[in-house]
């Protein structure tokens, strides 16, 4: 006959086994081929943009940011169905959470910097938001992801301090980082 | 649970925390890196290594050592024994639930 002790450890343990799965398999539930996706459009914006006049030109770069996300989420489900994680698993989940007040601020300060006519401070800002979003969210993911934030976040810092890079610096951010890492996660961890 | 009867009859080999993370890990992610599963159960590396050895020795995991951009590589995977191993705990667990919900429906 178990105890009261046997019932509470097995239910504790029960939870911990559960837990241990949940994050083992949604530890790597990026999708690699959503970013490689994700880094082809911020390629393209990016010479789109160099082809105007204005680097952080918003009529590029804000359907260029609602395509991103919608890719990242579709490639980030398919990738759970695949692997059968749940789509709304621990490591998502947090990553959303953790991302999307980053995001949000950063649309906040465009719309703020875009009133004062500030466009030279926008892809400093944006690399270095999203960069600190990333940075955090990483701490739930595999290493590259940590890699990638605080890669955006150098590439942010510069932006702010010369205006002027902007246009390659977005380059090599949304378009250079995202085809990289998504690169290293296709071969290393299951597309 | 230590001294009980029902912990006796447990597999003592998995029922250690780290061995049963790495082993309920590698259930869910089979082909875990040394660096993964450090991450997801938040072990130190001594610890790891020391509980994944006993876990090689016992035939429940297959270590894999091999390169990676010339940097070398440890990679994990749950053997049939070891995967059966695990299902023969989470039934003892169970079973553990569901006498102790008989027992309290009795009373």
């Amino acid at each position: 006959m178990p105890t009261h002790q046997d019932r509470e450890s097995a239910k504790d343990t029960l939870a911990y086994i559960r837990r241990t799965m949940e994050s083992a398999s949604s530890f790597t539930a990026v999708s690699g081929w959503g970013l490689i996706t994700v880094g082809f459009v911020g390629l393209v914006a990016s010479w789109l943009a160099h082809q105007g006049t204005q680097p952080a030109d918003l009529r590029i770069w804000i359907p260029t940011a609602a395509i991103s996300i919608a890719i990242a989420a579709v490639s980030n489900i398919a990738k759970a169905r695949r692997t059968s994680v749940p789509i709304w698993s621990g490591a998502i989940r947090r990553l959303v959470w953790v991302i999307a007040p980053a995001l949000t601020a950063g649309a906040l300060l465009t719309v703020a910097l875009t009133v004062d006519g500030d466009y030279h401070l926008l892809p400093g800002m944006w690399l270095a938001l999203y960069g600190a979003g990333v940075t955090a969210g990483a701490e739930f993911s595999i290493r590259a992801i940590r890699w990638m934030g605080v890669s955006l976040l150098i590439l942010g810092a510069i932006g702010l301090l010369y205006p002027a890079w902007g246009l390659p610096l977005l380059a090599i951010g949304f378009g250079g980082l995202h085809l990289l890492i998504g690169l290293d996660i296709v071969l290393r961890h299951g597309g | 649970m230590a001294g009980s009867s029902v912990s006796d009859s447990l597999d003592r080999l998995i029922h250690e925390r780290i061995r049963l993370g790495i082993v309920s890990a590698l259930a869910a992610e089979d082909g875990m890196t040394f660096a993964d599963l450090k991450s997801v159960l938040g072990a130190s590396d001594g610890n790891l290594s020391v509980h994944a050895r006993k876990l090689e020795e016992a035939g429940y995991i297959r270590v894999l050592k091999g390169f990676e951009d010339r940097k070398p590589k440890t990679e994990y995977r749950l053997t049939a024994k070891g995967r059966r191993a695990l299902e023969e705990y989470l039934d003892r667990m169970e079973t553990i639930l569901s006498e102790a919900r008989d027992a309290l429906e009795r009373t």
